[in-house]
């Protein structure tokens, strides 16, 4: 059995080889060395920028005079390579953003590992209590409070967005008429554009002072408001994409139901959305990571101390979400809290490519459900 | 009971003269055909229909009344606007919004292209099976019951259900009543529950013909029920077509002479740039029909 | 369903009793938006709206709104008012109200009758419960109406009789204390009731059944877009407004006032975008800023561009699709969606020691390249296979070699959906404050002088890498960050401006112009090109 499979596997490589070999006999020789020198010279130059090299320029120099060379006379093969390189390096980046923020967090972790039946669990620490203290010792880095912030930034924003921007979602693809569509849309994508400080200057200077005003709260800054300005920034990602998961649904299932005699909305309710389930779920999700990750109105909205709300559902305060942190500390930190820093970094940035995996795989499945029809 | 309103008729002798064929710009040049008349009651009576999709003409002035209970076929070269007609007796063209439909359309007398007609009640009343096969997402028992389940005739949702008032056994019978009358019931009925993408085109297009069935209209467009037919599938839903019309009326769009011939007491031609060349009885339309270019569309020479 | 066969096709009763509901629909959405003005404080709640106190006439309105619509529910009942109800009100009807009238059960036991823990739970559950069941088990139009009428009569009642009133608070009892006040409960608890009365009437108004709760349903849609329509025309309207004073502060037209650009005196002086900060100054003004988001944007733009579209390129034309491919797409997705602070804490770790160890306008650019590659990498994509293969076909069918085709049939026609991907993408980072804070950074104030010249800056040096630009290594200032850095700078900001909320406005309003233009362009290309395609 698993030699069967040990052999299919060694079948398709030496078929990719071969397929290789093949490939490269079809070349001319020059063209090959050419490509040759240049991804050496662009290997050496990239290993020359990791290790902090400022002779890296030398081989980047020579592949940039060999990709000339290679443009002029074997333009082909080089634009083959050259976007090859290109693909790679944009695998690479995203490679290199996870290294190194793990990398940089690694001794934090270290530091706050506990032992659980005698094994000693790096990082665990920072999840199982809720102090952080970067000053007087002991020296804590707990994420609790700043995850804690993050879930009600979370739960508030997407309380906000999801209904909202599913039902406008529906008012666009479903019943506004093309004219008005036309206008609204446009102004969606543009509710989209406002940079997330201009939206934190509006609520710091406006909605803060006015929440604590009428919630009578000692000093600005509440979870409750943030959220509803990062809910509001969330919305239109909510709305294009739940519009374009309403908008492929094929009209003959939509004409398919009102030639039955049902109203709009009845064809909305049974037809449309259950149809469009997925495309609408995964537009929740990434409005979910928009706000998970929103950093600026957070930043200048939240009052920037790494605490928990007591009691823990008390929205009218808000202390720090994970983003926050990271914008309110890099300046003065370093060492371990600086590696703390990146801790939340890391924290923030699996759980957003998690919704976002998740994401895709649900749309996956839905263009599959709907292509699948026909 | 013999033709519809006078109106329709002096209309008619007043635009279609014999052999006009003089340059007149607006005046369209026209076969002439007998006047067509029927002892039924009219159903649907259709004026001066004119179709546009943005400058694209696709019905031109069409003109005519099916009478109740009958079988009315439709036949045509592809793209002459047969379906196009079809969809404006329910108006299922409000929803393409290039079109531009002038004209008028009545059922049972009353004007279907007038200020505050409910939809809902229109296509309650015409049904209509889609050239292609639409069935909905959902397993074949709710494809079914849909229907009647948005219009509140049958209840089974979870609050029926807790309150004890849940139509289950009529939803039961509903579904396989319908399911039997398009020739489907014995190919699914133990896979209800299945998704109803999964069945295979001929299928879907009689589980949409069932669907149809299951609000019980007074009029069913059909648009080419039997394109994706086997022919004993073909043959089932023909029989079940000239049942439908000892209570129905039924209008059917085929590209299917023989079964034109063979199921509908009338037949409209329409040839292309949307216009009805000839409207008479079946056996009259395929003997002997008036008009030259329809005698050969239907002997194969047009095009 | 024998009422289903008896109504006419025509629906042209307009009847005084659909009348009474429509009046019932417009008093709700009056309620709507007059309930959001007492929120954000356009009426206070206490003064007198002809000669009653605003609370008092909320009050009226909602008692009488609550009693219109019980009418309306229990003449349909008994059948003075033709409807076509349905059996019931539905599932999602029973939890709303089910929940609403839990709140209502247990607000009332706690704040009137002082009543807390089992006692109070248990009160708040039986009201909800009766409430669901009120909602499920009669018709549609008892069911939809008596529950939200009889909420929306309480409401009113409460306000009216002054149970409630301008100075009622609610002591939250939160170890960090907060309370709820009049000023937020009453427009809150208004603006809600409308919503519950609205629908009811709306369903009242199609007549229950599946053209009532259409009704119903599109008042809740239309009242959702408009108000995210207005939200939108609101902020940009008041940052405008706010923000004009201190743009166009000091501005003198004519020839000669301008600065000198090539050589030519422009017509119009604006200080505020073309001088920086200055002792010497008249007026101070954020052009250090400006100059640097507009090199942020030209660093990254030229950085992620070629990188995206290359790969793109590589992608769809010689790639196979399959495993490697799809590992790509996941990949440039999760990439898309990865926080801009998380950008920012890798360009800190990554682009800052080597680039000679402090922040600078290299590492931002560099930084904010990365965030827009994944944009131009997924437009591109998207554009490229929207090309059609017959394309592709016929033109390798002529025998152009493969790369040829590429560049003269596939990218050309790729090309509109780049250039808007692009446009897009840059409003997007243009506006970035989180990445550029921990790789850029400037001052709160920059002087004139430090408007960088990335052109002018370039100069060889005997040392590799031998190019050397101080300009692009230097630390300076963009819109974004400036606006952030106001904000934050809290007292001890009049030394330097005269008004500094002026001169935060006007900051904000310079940036939300950047980059709604970019937006402007982005989207005016994309149906350009849309409307050139239609007609070709
Ligand atoms: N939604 C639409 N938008 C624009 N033009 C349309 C639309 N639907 C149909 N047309 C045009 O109207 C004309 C008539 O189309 P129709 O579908 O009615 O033809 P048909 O007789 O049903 O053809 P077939 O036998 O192939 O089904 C055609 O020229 C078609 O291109
Ligand atoms: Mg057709």
């Amino acid at each position: 059995m698993i030699g069967t499979q040990v052999l299919a596997a060694r079948n398709a490589v030496t078929q990719q080889v071969r397929a290789l070999s093949n490939f490269i006999e079809d070349q001319d020789p020059t063209a090959l060395a050419v490509v040759s020198v240049m991804t050496g010279a662009l290997l050496v130059a990239f290993a020359g920028f990791l290790s902090v090299s400022s002779l890296a320029i030398v081989p980047f120099s020579i592949f940039v005079v060999a990709a000339g060379y290679g443009w002029l006379n074997h333009q082909g093969l080089t634009a083959r390579m050259l976007t090859f390189a290109m693909t790679v390096g944009t695998i690479l980046i995203l490679l290199l953003i996870t290294v190194f923020i793990f990398v940089e967090s690694i001794p934090v972790f270290v530091y706050e590992s506990t032992t659980v039946f005698g094994i000693s669990v790096p990082g665990l620490r920072m999840f199982t209590q809720a102090e952080w203290d970067a000053v007087s010792p002991p020296i804590r880095y707990s994420m609790v409070p700043m995850i804690h912030g993050t879930v009600m930034v979370t739960l508030i924003a997407t309380a906000v967005a999801a209904p909202l921007g599913i039902s406008a979602a529906l008012f666009l693809s479903e019943i506004a008429p093309a004219t008005l569509r036309e206008a609204v849309k446009p102004g969606v994508e543009i509710l989209a554009g406002i940079p997330s400080i201009v939206y934190g200057f509006i609520g710091f200077t406006i909605l803060s002072p006015w929440a604590a005003d009428q919630f009578r709260t000692t000093g600005q800054g509440s979870y409750l408001f943030v959220g509803i300005v990062v809910g509001l920034m969330a919305l239109p990602t909510v709305v294009s994409v739940a519009e374009d998961a309403l908008s492929s649904v094929p009209e003959s299932m939509k004409s398919g139901s009102l030639a039955m005699g049902t109203t709009d909305w009845q064809t909305m309710a049974s037809i449309t959305i259950p149809a469009a389930f997925s495309g609408v779920s995964a537009a929740v999700l990434l409005g979910v990571g928009r706000a998970i990750g929103e950093t600026m109105a957070a930043t200048v909205m939240l009052r920037g101390v790494p605490q928990l709300t007591k009691p823990l559902y008390n929205a009218f305060y808000g202390q720090s979400t994970l983003t926050s942190l990271i914008a309110n500390n890099y300046g003065e930190a370093d060492g371990l809290q600086m590696d703390a820093l990146f801790a939340a970094g890391v924290i923030l940035f699996i759980t957003v490519l998690a919704i976002s995996v998740g994401s895709q795989y649900i749309e996956w499945r839905m263009r599959r459900k709907l292509g699948g029809e026909n | 009971m013999s033709k519809t309103t006078s109106t329709t008729e002096t209309d008619r002798t007043d635009t279609e003269r014999v052999g006009t064929t003089t340059g007149e710009t607006d005046e369209h040049v026209r076969d002439e055909w007998r006047d067509y008349s029927f002892d039924a009651p009219t159903k649907i009576g259709v004026e001066d229909l004119d179709v546009y999709y943005g400058d694209d003409h696709a019905l031109d002035g069409v003109s005519m009344d099916i009478p109740e209970q009958s079988v009315t076929a439709l036949i045509g070269p592809s793209g002459c606007g047969k379906s196009t007609f079809l969809r404006c007796l329910n108006r299922m063209n409000d929803r393409v919004s290039s079109a531009r439909i002038d004209g008028s359309v009545t059922l049972d007398g009353q004007e279907v292209y007038q200020e505050g007609v409910n939809l809902v009640e229109l296509r309650k009343r015409v049904g209509m099976v889609f050239q292609s096969p639409n069935p909905f997402p959902k397993s074949i028992r709710e494809n079914i019951s849909y229907g009647p389940e948005k219009h509140g005739d049958i209840d089974t949702g979870l609050l029926a259900r807790v309150l004890g008032r849940s139509d289950e056994a009529a939803r039961e019978d509903l579904v396989e009543q319908c399911l039997r009358d398009a020739a489907l019931w014995d190919e699914v009925a133990d896979r209800l529950d299945d998704n109803a993408l999964g069945l295979s085109g001929g299928q879907q297009q009689r589980l949409c013909i069932a669907r149809c069935l299951s609000v019980h209209p007074e009029v069913i467009l059909m648009d080419e029920p039997a394109s994706a037919l086997d022919p004993i599938a073909t043959a089932k839903i023909e029989d079940l077509i000239a049942e439908l019309s000892q209570e129905y009326t039924v209008v059917i769009v085929t590209h299917n002479m023989q079964q034109a011939a063979r199921i509908s007491e009338q037949t409209a031609v329409f040839l292309t740039g949307g216009e009805l060349v000839e409207y008479g009885d079946t056996d009259q339309i395929f003997e002997d029909p008036e008009s030259d270019r329809v005698e050969d569309y239907i002997t194969g020479k047009f095009g | 369903m024998a009422g289903a066969a008896e109504t006419r096709l025509v629906s042209g009763d307009t009847s005084r009793s659909n009348a009474v509901a429509a009046a019932a629909v417009a008093l709700a959405a009056v309620l709507f938006v007059t309930s959001l003005a007492a929120l954000f404080e356009v009426i206070t709640i206490s003064d007198p709206f002809a000669g009653v106190p605003v609370v008092t006439v909320l009050g009226g309105t909602l008692s009488l709104l609550g009693v219109a619509v019980i009418t309306f529910g229990v003449g349909s009942y008994v059948g003075a008012v033709e409807t076509e109800p349905s059996r019931s009100a539905g599932l999602v009807a029973a939890v709303v109200f089910g929940v609403v009238w839990f709140a209502v059960g247990g607000a009332v036991t706690s704040r009137v009758l002082g009543i807390g823990g089992v006692a109070w739970a248990f009160v708040a559950l039986l009201t909800g419960a009766v409430a669901s069941a009120v909602t499920a088990v009669p018709r549609e139009d008892i069911g939809s109406t008596l529950p939200a009428g009889a909420v929306t009569l309480l409401a009113g009642m409460t306000f009216l009789t002054g149970s409630v009133g301008p100075a009622w608070v609610w002591e939250l009892e939160f170890e960090q204390q907060a309370s709820l006040t009049a000023e937020f409960a009453i427009p809150v608890v208004t603006l809600f009731c409308a919503l519950l009365a609205g629908w009811a009437a709306a369903k009242a108004y199609g007549g229950f059944g599946a053209r009532g709760r259409k009704m119903g349903a599109y008042l809740l849609i239309y009242l959702n877009a408009g108000s995210i329509v207005s939200v939108l025309f609101i902020l940009i309207a008041f940052t405008a407004f706010r923000g004009i004073p201190g743009l166009l502060n000091g501005t003198e037209f004519g020839l000669g006032t301008g600065p000198t650009v090539f050589g030519f005196a422009l017509p119009v002086s604006i200080p505020f975008v073309m001088h920086g900060v200055s002792l010497f100054n008249d007026f101070q003004g954020v052009l250090p800023a400006i100059a640097g988001t507009i090199w942020l944007v030209v660093g990254a733009v030229l950085f992620a561009v070629p990188l995206g579209v290359g790969a793109a390129i590589f992608l769809t034309e010689y790639a196979e699709r399959g495993r490697f491919t799809q590992v790509v797409e996941v990949a440039t997705n999760g990439l898309w969606s990865t926080p801009s602070i998380v950008f920012g804490l890798f360009g800190f770790a990554f682009l800052i020691p080597r680039f000679g160890g402090g922040k600078s306008l290299l590492s931002g650019m560099l930084t904010l390249g990365f965030m827009l590659l994944p944009l131009v990498l997924i437009t591109s994509r998207e554009a490229m296979l929207a090309v059609p293969d017959e394309y592709r076909d016929a033109s390798a069918a002529l025998g152009v070699s493969k790369w040829q085709t590429i560049r003269s049939v596939v990218v050309p026609a790729a090309l509109p959906g780049v250039v808007t991907g692009v446009i897009l993408g840059v409003g997007r980072i243009a506006g970035e404050t989180a990445p550029i804070l921990l790789t850029m950074t400037g001052g709160t104030f920059v002087p004139g002088e430090r408007t960088v010249d990335v052109i002018g800056g370039f100069e060889f040096v005997s040392t590799p890498p031998f190019v050397a630009n101080p300009e692009l290594l230097r630390a300076t200032t963009a819109l974004p960050f400036q606006l952030y850095a106001l904000i934050t700078a809290g007292v001890g900001l009049g030394d330097n401006v005269s008004s500094p909320t002026e001169f935060q406005w006007a900051t904000a309003l310079v940036l939300l112009l950047v980059v709604l233009s970019f937006y402007a362009i982005g989207i005016g290309a994309r149906y350009y090109f849309r409307r050139k395609l239609d007609y070709e």
